[in-house]
């Protein structure tokens, strides 16, 4: 008994470990004020690539990186039809001003005051984040063109900033670029202020500063973790370890592992917006607005790349918010597309958001056969079934995309009805006979019409997408053949033009009606554009010319429905969905923003932390009868096991 | 080219025909006949293959009727119609929680997730799995047969080489080297006469692939029963009676092998149906539009987990390729206690 004590005990030790909760423990447990400590739980899918603001252009990236950096304005969190830019680090608008020979110039004002987070590579102030200058957003038009960062926004600005290409060519013949030397395109007017000057009028110009790209980054950092050994110490890399403006700063990002930020006491960018948000809402914004920011002092991201155990884990109340996906949607969402009883009871929050974005198939206009007859594609894009595209992929979710522009977007026809696109089988099979392919034959050879459609087929969802297709065409005798590539090829194929119809979706970098028409524009046609179906229309060019650069005024709407009619017409695409995101927030934290182009909203939301302890152990009691039940299956059988023993005197 | 595919598909079933014709005379498969004729077992195995080969052939065939183009299979299943969707077996609406809809025809299997009828997909999956089964075995039987031949045969040098490639190749693990294989091969253009290029189809990379994997064991078996055969006293005879290598080869060793080629050929077959099954699975197995049990469970990842979970997608895939696999491993050991009775102990 003596030699297995020690042992007992270490089971013991190690038993008392043991619990359902999954995160570690948060950084305190309580505030100064004795208030709980206010924690946000949220599953993430994946480690970021970067976080360095000029370079990552992904979801998952911004979505770190628009907790830590703060760009000069921001999407507005509850506007979002139409979409509307505040102030973020500016103490006001931009103001734009019109000069002579056509030109413009931007003069953006930041606000007093706002610092970096504290970190170690501000030697001279002993580890305290320094003010934000305007010196600091000179330093991120250099960043963008300098080679060696690799700014992905870098060939869309180059066309419109003063000197930012001359810049970048010069620095690539060089091998390095001159950080010392001003950049003609951003002049430092004083400490506070800096001028933007355009080559070109763009007022697109203004959403690229609420993205992370134009987040004023220090120096310092840059330049203190480049990756090196110092003093026998390795350095990060700035990639890896981000310094800024926002309300988090990164506390702890163990790879594969977790991701922790927690609360800069510091940050005075914003506060709580005064208003906006839905009359409904007003009882519950009220007494926050115009309130210091953030809510939180902690936010963990545990990495969880399966969407089960993500499910689970929220289901079980240890993340705050999820997404629905589709292997779970029918469990929790009803057939009136709300919440099922057992997830309403919960107090669970839905919320349904139209993305920004637009998904369709893409004629090649290069093609002989599908490009040159506008008769064919009209009757393709009609014998579309997109209903039950929809019932099928996406549980009737989506919405069926009549038009370019999604919801949201300035120049959207909410009662826009697209004559092609409403399933007409009889009009699908008449233009088909005025295409010269009756019953989906050549009306001269009588052979079987023939078409390939590009697809990456890599999982079992992408493939009945693929088979879908295919009965689509089936239906005006066409013989469709599904070209299955790679994601790589897939992306040559787009560049070259070596296809027939394409699969794409294209999601808004911003809000306007620029950011999806130029998706037509000749000149924007692919490798060196997103112009995919290398669409080629001078009335179209002609429009969208005038188009692209007006302020939203009644006379560009009347543009934007000009070049929708047009492209109707000429029909380029088959218009799938525009997407609609469904996600669900747990009682104690309920949603904020609104704004799906929003990334760091994380800053508006709160925990309530006393209803949560209460509902996680209501939701993960422990279920012991099974372990009671096994335990008396132990005793019984050792009693048998005892008594057969004394019986056959073994 | 359905005319040609028909060729194809008549030239194939001929020429298995005629190799079991070709030993069909010989004493011990007159032997292991009438050994095969008492075994109950291998029979009802036996027509349960013949009966999934007669499915493939039928879907093989291709017919012009009603101004198109069809297998023999989708002719006779002409009048089932397409659903919007799920159907459970034998329902009278869809499957979909929000909006079921009456189904226009009764389904004994259900409908998959696209509305097709899943009896239809399994039966024409047969092809597939024939398909692959067969064209894989028509490379890997020669390989195998051959180089084990000449292996044990020769001996010296030429044994040398052969266990050097097969010991190479068997050390890769097999599903690596099938993806990579079939890699490189989707990479593979060949130019035709008219100045064009084609890739290799799909079902024939995946055929290779898998004949360039599969041959080292049937190589092993045959060598050594070649290394027994060439030791015994008939072999020597003919070599007094100065036969030539190959007609000793083609004429005394042969025969004397082929009922190892014919179990290998059984059993290896579902090993095959399997593989095709596991592509499939994984992403690189039949093409869109190619019914494929493979590609109908790997589906089925997707379908139990949702809420609530369709199973008779994968029930009528899994069963499928269960009772083919099944009977073809009863039909291969059926057919080695016909040919070698002491070894399994009869």
């Amino acid at each position: 008994m003596t030699s297995y004590f020690p042992l007992f005990l270490c089971a013991l030790l190690f038993l008392s470990g043991c619990g359902n909760n999954p995160h570690p423990p948060p950084l305190h447990e309580t505030r100064p004020d004795g208030t709980p400590w206010r924690v946000s739980y949220r599953g993430f899918p994946d480690d970021p690539r970067t976080l360095d603001p000029q370079v990552s252009y992904d979801t998952t990236g911004h979505a770190i990186i628009s907790s830590i950096y703060e760009s000069p304005l921001q999407y507005h969190p509850f506007k979002t039809d139409p979409y509307e830019l505040m102030p973020c680090l500016l103490d006001e608008m931009p103001q734009r001003i019109k000069e002579n020979g056509g030109r413009e110039t931007y003069l953006f004002k930041l606000k007093k005051g706002l610092t970096f987070h504290d970190d170690p590579c501000f030697v001279a102030s002993g580890g305290v984040g320094r003010e934000v200058t305007a010196e600091d957003m000179a330093y991120v038009f250099k960043r963008i063109g300098d080679p060696k960062v690799e700014c992905p926004i870098l060939s869309t600005l180059q066309d419109y900033v003063v000197g930012l290409k001359e810049a970048y060519e010069e620095a690539r013949k060089t091998g390095t670029f001159d950080y010392s030397k001003p950049m003609p395109g951003i002049e430092v007017i004083d400490r506070y202020s800096f001028r933007l000057r355009m080559i070109k009028p763009y007022p697109q110009i203004l959403y690229w500063f609420a993205m992370p790209f134009t987040a004023p980054v220090p120096r310092e950092a840059v330049e203190y973790y480049d990756g090196k050994i110092h003093k026998r110490v390795q350095r990060e890399q700035f990639k890896f370890h981000p310094v800024g403006t926002g309300a988090f700063r990164l506390a702890e990002w163990r790879r594969k592992g977790l991701i922790r930020l927690a609360r800069f006491d510091r940050y005075n960018a914003t506060t709580f917006p005064t208003g906006g948000w839905p009359a409904a809402d007003d009882v519950r914004f009220r007494p926050m607005a115009g309130k210091p920011i953030p809510f939180l002092d902690e936010i963990q991201l545990p990495i969880i790349r399966e969407s089960i155990p993500a499910w689970l884990l929220f289901r079980q109340g240890y993340t705050d918010r999820s997404g629905v996906g589709k292997d779970i949607f029918n469990t929790v969402i009803s057939m009136s597309q709300e919440l099922t009883p057992e997830y309403r009871a919960r107090g669970i929050e839905l919320y349904k958001d139209p993305e920004p974005s637009t998904y369709f198939l893409i004629f090649n206009m290069e093609d002989p056969v599908v490009g040159k007859n506008r008769k064919l594609r009209q009757a393709i894009s009609s014998a579309f079934d997109e209903e039950l595209a929809n019932s099928i992929f996406h549980n009737d979710t989506y919405l069926n995309a009549q038009q370019l522009l999604p919801p949201g977007v300035f120049g959207h026809q909410p009662k826009f009805q697209n004559p092609f696109k409403q399933h007409d089988l009889a009009l699908a099979r008449k233009l088909m006979i005025e295409a010269g392919y009756p019953e989906g034959r050549d009306a001269r050879s009588g052979k079987q019409l023939e078409l390939a459609l590009d697809a990456t087929v890599d999982d079992p969802e992408s493939r009945q997408h693929a088979e879908f297709y295919r009965s689509q065409f089936e239906t005006l005798g066409i013989k469709l053949k599904i070209v299955e590539n790679t994601w790589s090829r897939q992306q040559e194929k787009f560049d070259t033009g070596h296809f027939q119809i394409i699969g794409y979706g294209w999601q808004a970098d911003y809000p306007d009606p620029e950011n999806f028409f130029f998706l037509f524009y000749s000149r924007n046609a692919a490798p060196q554009g997103n112009n995919y179906a290398r669409y080629a229309n001078p009335e179209f060019d002609g429009v969208f010319e005038q188009m692209r650069t007006m302020d939203d005024t009644p006379e560009r709407l009347n543009l934007i429905y000009k070049l929708n009619d047009i492209i109707t017409e000429d029909c380029p695409w088959v218009l799938e969905v525009h997407p609609v995101l469904f996600s669900l927030n747990q009682v104690w934290a309920p949603r904020v923003s609104s704004n799906p182009l929003l990334a760091g909203g994380s800053k508006y939301t709160n925990v309530d932390v006393e209803l949560r302890n209460r509902k996680l152990l209501e939701w993960n009691r422990p279920i012991l009868w099974p372990l009671w039940l096994a335990l008396g299956a132990v005793v019984v059988a050792v009693g048998f096991g005892i008594r057969w023993n004394r019986r056959h005197d073994v | 080219m359905s005319a040609l595919q028909n060729i194809l598909i008549f030239a194939g079933a001929a020429f298995v025909v005629i190799a079991c014709g070709l030993f069909w005379r010989s004493e011990r498969w007159q032997r292991a006949r009438a050994r095969f004729q008492g075994d109950r077992v291998g029979i009802i195995s036996l027509l349960i293959v013949v009966f999934y080969g007669l499915v493939g052939l039928m879907d093989s065939v291709q017919l012009s009727a009603h101004g198109k183009e069809m297998s023999m299979i989708e002719y006779m299943f002409r009048n089932t119609p397409n659903e919007r969707g799920y159907s459970a077996p034998y329902a009278d609406t869809t499957y979909a929680v929000n909006r079921p809809e009456p189904l226009k025809g009764r389904h004994w299997f259900g409908t998959d997730v696209l509305g097709r009828d899943v009896l239809v997909q399994t039966l024409r999956a047969c092809r597939t799995a024939l398909i692959i089964g067969g064209l894989t075995s028509f490379i890997y039987i020669p390989l195998g047969t051959i180089f084990g031949i000449a292996a044990g045969y020769y001996k010296r040098w030429v044994d040398d080489v052969i266990q050097y490639v097969y010991s190479t190749l068997a050390c890769v693990p097999g599903i690596l080297l099938l993806i990579a294989i079939i890699m490189v091969l989707e990479n593979v253009n060949i130019p035709l006469w008219n100045g064009d290029t084609i890739q290799i189809p799909r079902l024939v990379q995946m055929s290779l692939a898998l004949g360039i994997t599969s041959w080292v064991g049937l190589c092993r078996l045959i060598r050594g029963d070649t290394l027994r055969q060439v030791e015994r006293p008939y072999v020597e005879a003919a070599r007094a009676l100065g036969q030539s290598n190959w007609n000793i080869i083609t004429r005394h060793i042969l025969p004397n092998v082929m009922h190892l080629v014919l179990i290998n050929f059984v059993l290896g077959f579902s090993g095959l149906v399997m593989s095709e099954a596991i592509l499939s699975y994984i992403g690189i197995g039949a093409p869109v539009g190619t019914a494929s049990w493979g590609t109908m469970i790997d589906s089925a990842r997707m379908e139990l987990a949702r809420e609530p979970a369709v199973w008779w997608n994968f029930t009528a895939a899994a069963g499928a390729l269960f009772f083919l696999v099944l009977s073809l491993n009863l039909l291969g050991d059926s057919l080695r206690r016909a040919f070698d009775p002491r070894a399994s102990g009869k």
